[in-house]
């Protein structure tokens, strides 16, 4: 069995964490409001504002990585749940014509798949989720403490802790071959 | 709140001349570029501080700083842009200048019951009546700022008070500035000296 000592840095304490790593911390998770700030519907957005994010703050300290990196990879999945959703409802809107179909709009409505019903609900699930736990996630980090969601937790600890291997074997200058 | 243009001595009348005939090109031109980008990431993170603030009533200090030197790199731009100082604005919410400073205190805690007053009534008390008089000022700085033209073209100096006028007037509008983005509780005076 490995030591995962060997592996990962240690993971710092809650009295070890400044309250401006926290807070930088908590920033991360509230980039899902990023879009909401621009006043633009583009789920895309979100995920920018993250990616931004990481790169800028992942050299302050391992527990704000660690956060911004859990933020990024959380909203991967429903950035695309999103983003799909709104091409699908373009396409019905513009190709379609469903919702032309009807002088009321309501009927309109009622020309839609019972597939798309099936998958706007499942996106509005998930993002329901994604936003129960980011503040979750947010008010943990301001508290200084780790919070773990499911998968994307081990993935970002690894990402954020892991050491890095250090080759020792030295380099070699080779003629051209 | 310390705004300071450093009045200079003397005024280089080359740098004035290229200032007005390119200053569009090489001096507007590239910060405003840039300055959109960093200004809409200033816009997402002030508006998430705004939530922040709401529910712990204490402003992000990285955010703070943020806005801190996005602020300085505006003032830098304006100040050229203006002819207060000669010199090329460095780039970028870290760097510093010869001529200009801005210090704003880190305001400990940040009053939640005055985030909500300006967020929904912040038009009417604070953004009408001083945008109102700040016009007007804005206005005569331009007149200044042009007689003040060839007055350093023609003896290499800017006439003190005009400077000072046109600086309060930077002054002013930051104070603005800084009390509608709840960096600051204290309600800007409605003056611009120091």
């Amino acid at each position: 069995m490995t030591d995962t000592s060997e592996k990962y840095y240690p993971i710092e304490q809650v009295e070890d964490i400044s309250m401006r790593d926290r807070e930088d911390a908590m920033g991360a998770y509230l980039m899902m409001f990023a879009a909401l700030a621009a006043g633009l519907p583009l789920p895309i957005l979100n995920l920018i504002a993250a990616v931004i994010y990481y790169y800028v703050n992942k050299g302050k300290s391992r527990f704000v990585k660690f956060h911004a990196l859990q933020s990024l990879y959380s909203q991967i999945p429903t950035t695309l749940m999103n983003a799909g959703l709104v091409f699908w409802t373009f396409r019905i809107i513009f190709n379609e014509g469903s919702f032309r179909s009807s002088d009321v709009f309501m009927e309109g409505f009622a020309t839609v798949s019972e597939l798309y019903w099936g998958y706007l609900w499942v996106v509005v699930a998930a993002n329901l989720l994604y936003v129960i736990f980011s503040l979750v996630g947010a008010t943990k980090a301001r508290k200084g403490r780790f919070y773990y969601f499911l998968f994307f937790g081990k993935l970002a600890y690894h990402f954020a802790y892991r050491k890095e291997e250090s080759s020792d074997a030295p380099v070699l200058n080779e003629p051209p071959k | 709140m310390k705004l300071t243009i450093q009045h200079q001595e003397y005024y280089s009348r080359g740098e004035l001349i290229l200032r007005s005939l390119f200053g569009a090109i090489y001096i507007a031109f590239p910060h405003l570029f840039l300055l959109i980008f960093v200004s809409i990431w200033g816009a997402i993170l002030q508006f998430i501080a705004w939530w922040i603030v709401l529910f712990t009533g204490k402003y992000p200090q990285s955010f703070f700083e943020f806005q801190v030197g996005l602020l300085q790199w505006n003032l830098r731009l304006n100040a050229r842009l203006m002819n207060l100082s000669d010199g090329y604005p460095a780039f970028g919410i870290n760097a510093s200048d010869e001529y200009t400073s801005l210090e704003v205190p880190y305001p400990e805690n940040i009053s939640r019951g005055l985030l909500l007053l300006r967020a929904f009534f912040g038009l009417i008390y604070v953004l009408i009546p001083h945008g109102f008089i700040l016009y007007f000022r804005t206005l005569w700085g331009l007149i200044l700022s042009f007689l003040a033209f060839w007055a350093v073209l023609f003896t290499g100096k800017y006439p003190e008070s005009w400077h000072t006028f046109n600086v309060e007037t930077l002054r002013w509008s930051t104070r603005v500035s800084l009390y509608m983005g709840f960096m600051d509780d204290q309600y800007p005076p409605f003056s611009g000296k120091e």
